[in-house]
């Protein structure tokens, strides 16, 4: 990059066929080059003010189109902490049931939309990015998956919930759920590949 | 080569200093993944800004939830008794109005901003400034169920309440939250 005339901008070099690329995709936009250019720039170091690279960004995005698509929505974790623990001594059972389901349909959701493979990966991101986990690790072995979470805010009863719809999530996506630690606000799970001894 | 705004370049310059990288390796890395994500017909733009939206979302202790759930769950626990309900959600608001009082000079674009996160995809929400100091607040979703209309419409006034408003006028039926509020004297 060098200095040039007029004293507000600077060159940028750039190889031939990224030009052209460039050049494509900013007249589909209809914009020149240099704004495309420049607003990819500025969303980079946008990307880059969260600590975060462009990868992340569009992992996010694509975990927010999901999960829209699923019909999820955003809410305090405290209002629904509280609504949980309010009819969980009553309805416990019920509520279980419910979310095991939700988890079933949102499975087969994830089976649907993604690429085979795909989701549990996905999964491990969903539980710290949408579940708002303080730590979430879902790891593969060939007929193996052990799923480990810990969030500090979370309560008992919630804590529950989310194993509910969690190992209905695993079941729809082909796992048996076969090993369960769990604690307020943690879970150390096993699973294996339905059909595999 | 690419005309470029000095200021702007001067940032692309720090961040390739930050990476250990050359201007130019950085520069052509981002258009490169610039790019890869416009020509799968998404604008990059928007992927930025959704990254942005659930950081946010996360830092203010937000959870995603299946909305069904969440409609069941309220509807249920709003059969039990409303009373303990309302209080809390309405708590919960004045929470999150002391929050955003803390956070920021302009706690009611933060809120406003929050809102937008919150009613993610389901609603439409509308905050207005009116003359002296009014505020006009509608939130509408059809999916709303009467139980949950009610409390998330105690969850506006408890954050509006905190941040020195008193509503004025109420209108509140299924799927439909219009709230009027003015200025506590």
């Amino acid at each position: 990059m060098r200095s040039q005339t007029p004293e507000d901008t600077k060159l940028l070099i750039l190889p031939t066929h990224l030009v052209d690329r460039l050049r494509a995709i900013a007249t589909r936009q209809g914009v020149s080059l240099s704004s495309f250019a420049a607003e990819s720039l500025e969303q980079a170091l946008r990307v880059d003010e969260m600590d975060a690279s462009l990868s992340d960004a569009v992992d996010a995005y694509r975990l927010s189109e999901i999960q829209r698509g699923a019909g999820m929505v955003d809410v305090p974790r405290s209002s629904l902490n509280h609504l949980v623990e309010r009819l969980y001594n009553r309805k416990g059972g019920e509520l279980r049931r419910v979310w095991g389901e939700a988890g079933r349909w949102y499975g087969e959701y994830l089976l649907a939309k993604l690429r085979p493979g795909e989701a549990l990966g996905f999964l491990e991101k969903e539980l710290l990015v949408a579940w708002n986990l303080d730590e979430a690790e879902v790891k593969e072995s060939e007929t193996d998956v052990s799923v480990r979470w810990v969030s500090f805010a979370m309560t008992e009863e919630f804590t529950e919930l989310l194993l509910s719809y969690l190992s209905a999530v695993m079941d729809a996506l082909g796992y048996r759920e076969v090993e369960r630690d769990s604690l307020r606000g943690m879970a150390v799970l096993k699973y294996t590949m339905i059909g595999v001894k | 080569m690419l005309a470029a705004d000095e200021e702007l370049a001067n940032k692309v310059a720090e961040l390739a200093s930050r990476r250990g990288l050359t201007v130019r390796q950085t520069v052509n890395d981002i258009l490169e993944q610039a790019l890869r994500v416009e020509e799968t017909g998404i604008s990059l733009k928007e992927v930025v800004e959704e990254r942005w939206k659930l950081e946010k979302a996360q830092e203010i202790g937000f959870t995603f939830v299946p909305e069904h759930l969440l409609y069941q769950v309220v509807d249920a626990a709003y059969g039990q008794g409303g009373k303990q309900l309302s209080d809390t959600w309405r708590g919960v608001g004045g929470w999150y109005g002391k929050y955003f009082s803390a956070k920021t000079d302009k706690p009611l674009d933060a809120f406003k901003e929050a809102m937008g996160l919150l009613t993610f995809g389901a609603s439409g929400f509308s905050l207005e400034r009116q003359k002296d100091d009014r505020l006009a607040v509608t939130c509408v979703s059809e999916r709303f169920t009467e139980g949950f209309t009610e409390v998330f419409s105690l969850f506006i006034e408890g954050v509006l309440e905190v941040l020195g408003y008193e509503v004025s006028d109420r209108e509140v039926s299924k799927g439909i939250i219009k709230l009027k509020l003015s200025k506590r004297r």
